[in-house]
């Protein structure tokens, strides 16, 4: 059962240089308790889709100007704001990249979770406390009844990333959508972040959105996969297809990225060059008639620049919109 | 699941060393709140230290400072003692009054004008015409206008100074308003009034505080001028601008009835403005940091 649909959402921003297509046209499902995993460079529409979804988007810069989202049979682009926000932090929670600045920081700990667990279950402070003491012991911070107390200048970046999780899932939300939650971590503290939030995930039955352009914390943690490029969404598989037969050519030069260690080499002193995929990403100013990776790759023909590819399944539950499939897979 | 995390911050010391601590790396704070209450004592127990500051004895006019007369007396015999001390409490009562009204209303004003963009083009325009406003001019013609006193001194001067916190406030609050901290408190729900008084104002305080300092001190300055022109509280209120403007006939013969309340509006100014300072370093954590 599919708890978030998402169908052709198009969110635009009006800028002194035109309307922005930040995100256009992107459809995924996530099914109850599965983790998705949303990839990409900077700039290709993934975190606007994750705002997008709980209508951050500030209205003076931008708006969702087509398509749906549904959570549980309501139509979350045609709600109230006083609905939205019922919604919000209850039962979508979102974290996001900065652990550092994303906790207020004259405000405790415990009031920042107890705040949301009061407003959204309208329990006594009392009670929103134990359960904010509650939320500490289960994301792993000691001694909780005195941290609760702390204000965030007292916490390290993992600790505070420890307690956004804690606010996130404080009140049991079916969906949790989390922005680059370990990019600003050490890279030691990411895998405590990931292992702890994949533990609650199955402790609350929660699904996640893992929003990242880190293809190894998508390995790691999600079950499926959509690739996003200039605010479409470019090709979706299961974690082990994508991984073991990437089709889209955008996907594989992600993947090719990925800087591998190789110790022999290093010992021999060839260290061998890191790859790129050349060129930008797009302005998304002004339409795109054709594919909009067509400029950076390597298998572009005519018909890739005069006509926009299709979303089509090349296999089951694997889909990739490009022209050149059959090329791509036969080049690896 | 995750191993748990360790403890590491230190354990806290007791608030006392912490204070003393604090005292040491701020002395600006420590001389300026110590002046500043020395002052606002001596104001307090005014009636009891001193002898009736209104009291007229034309046969010990202009009488030099003697163990008698500490400070001496004016030309009306007057002890200038009495008037000095008495005067601290015009300037004290004036510079706080004014501090706090504008700051509540500068307040008020700034986090409507940060938050909802709509009204912040007009407000912050009136404010802008406000600034403009000479407090002394300001005063003269609201004196003309109503009868002298201590109320409308200080509404004379809110005028002019309210647009100062109110632009310190909003500026503040249009900073907060883009940190990561705002847009996650939005992700989990919170609406507009909340998210104002439980987010926004408490990160604004500290600069508000420092402001209103600087306000206060602003404030008893202008206060002494519009005494001294004769468009302040009514002259027969010892206040330091009186006295100094009745002074001046007889600055030559008794430099004492100037210069010692003159001194005293200097000391109060300079206590208010230091710990105005030292509250500045230590609450700006821009500047705290450097230290």
């Amino acid at each position: 059962m599919n708890v978030l649909e998402v169908r052709d959402l198009a969110t635009h921003f009006f800028t002194r240089d035109g309307v922005v297509r930040a995100v256009d046209g992107v459809s995924f499902d996530l099914a109850a308790g599965e983790t998705l995993g949303i990839v990409g460079e900077s700039g290709c529409g993934k975190s606007v889709t994750a705002l997008s979804i709980l209508r951050l988007i500030a209205p003076e810069a931008g708006r969702i100007v087509g398509g749906s989202v549904r959570f549980g049979g309501r139509e979350l682009t045609a709600l109230s704001n006083e609905e939205i926000r019922g919604i919000r932090g209850h039962e979508i929670s979102m974290i996001f990249q900065e652990p550092m600045t994303s906790l207020n920081p004259v405000m405790t700990i415990g009031t920042q979770i107890a705040e949301n667990v009061a407003q959204h279950w309208r329990v006594s402070w009392r009670a929103a406390l134990d359960r904010a003491q509650e939320m500490l012991d289960f994301v792993g911070i000691a001694d909780s009844r005195r941290r609760l107390g702390e204000y965030p200048h007292q916490l390290s970046g993992g600790m505070r990333q420890r307690v956004m999780i804690a606010i996130a899932l404080s009140c049991n939300p079916k969906v949790l959508i989390a922005d680059e939650p370990t990019t600003a971590l050490d890279v030691t503290i990411q895998a405590q972040i990931l292992d702890l939030m994949l533990g609650l995930k199955e402790k609350f039955g929660t699904a996640i959105v893992m929003i990242t352009h880190d293809l190894g914390v998508v390995a790691e943690t999600t079950q499926r996969v959509a690739v996003m490029y200039a605010g479409r969404k470019v090709e979706e598989a299961s974690v082990e297809r994508l991984f073991a037969r990437p089709m889209h050519p955008y996907t594989r030069g992600l993947m090719r990225a990925i800087p591998h260690l190789d110790a022999d080499a290093e010992i021999a002193g060839r260290r061998p060059r890191l790859h790129e995929i050349t060129g930008i990403v797009p302005s998304l100013t002004r339409p795109i008639p054709g594919c909009a990776f067509a400029p950076r790759c390597a298998f572009a023909v005519e018909r890739c620049r005069a006509e926009r590819p299709v979303l089509e399944a090349w296999e089951s539950g694997h889909t990739a919109a490009c022209w050149e499939v059959a090329r791509v897979l036969a080049a690896a | 699941m995750s191993a748990v995390i360790e403890d590491v911050t230190a354990s806290r010391p007791s608030s006392l060393e912490a204070l003393g601590h604090a005292l040491r790396r701020n002395p600006t704070i420590f001389i300026g709140a110590t002046l500043l209450a020395l002052l606002v004592i001596m104001a307090a127990v005014a009636p009891w230290i001193t002898a009736d500051p209104f009291r007229l004895s034309p046969i010990n006019r202009l009488r030099p400072p003697s163990e008698r007369w500490w400070f001496g007396t004016d030309q009306f015999g007057r002890d200038v003692f009495a008037r000095t001390i008495h005067g601290a409490r015009v300037s004290l009562v004036i510079g706080l009054s004014v501090a706090f009204i504008s700051s509540v209303l500068g307040l008020a004003i700034g986090l409507v004008c940060g938050y909802f963009r709509a009204v912040d083009a007009v407000v912050m325009r009136v404010m802008d015409g406000l600034m403009a406003i000479p407090s002394i001019l300001l005063a003269i013609a609201l004196i003309t206008l109503t009868r002298p006193g201590l109320g409308i001194v200080i509404v004379a001067i809110v005028i002019p100074e309210l647009p100062r916190i109110a632009r310190v406030v909003r500026s503040v609050v249009l900073s907060i308003r883009s940190q990561p901290f705002i847009e996650s408190a939005v992700s989990g729900g919170t609406g507009d009034g909340m998210l104002l008084v439980r987010h926004i104002l408490p990160n604004t305080l500290a600069p508000l505080i420092v402001q209103s300092t600087y306000v206060c001190a602003s404030a008893m300055l202008i206060e002494a001028g519009l005494s001294f022109l004769g468009a302040g509280v009514p002259p027969e209120i010892p206040s330091w601008g009186n006295i100094i403007a009745q002074g001046r006939t007889f600055f030559q013969i008794a430099p004492w009835s100037i210069l010692i309340p003159g001194a005293f509006l200097a000391l109060t100014v300079l206590a208010v403005n230091m710990l105005g300072d030292g509250l500045r370093d230590r609450l700006d954590p821009r500047l705290a940091r450097r230290m």
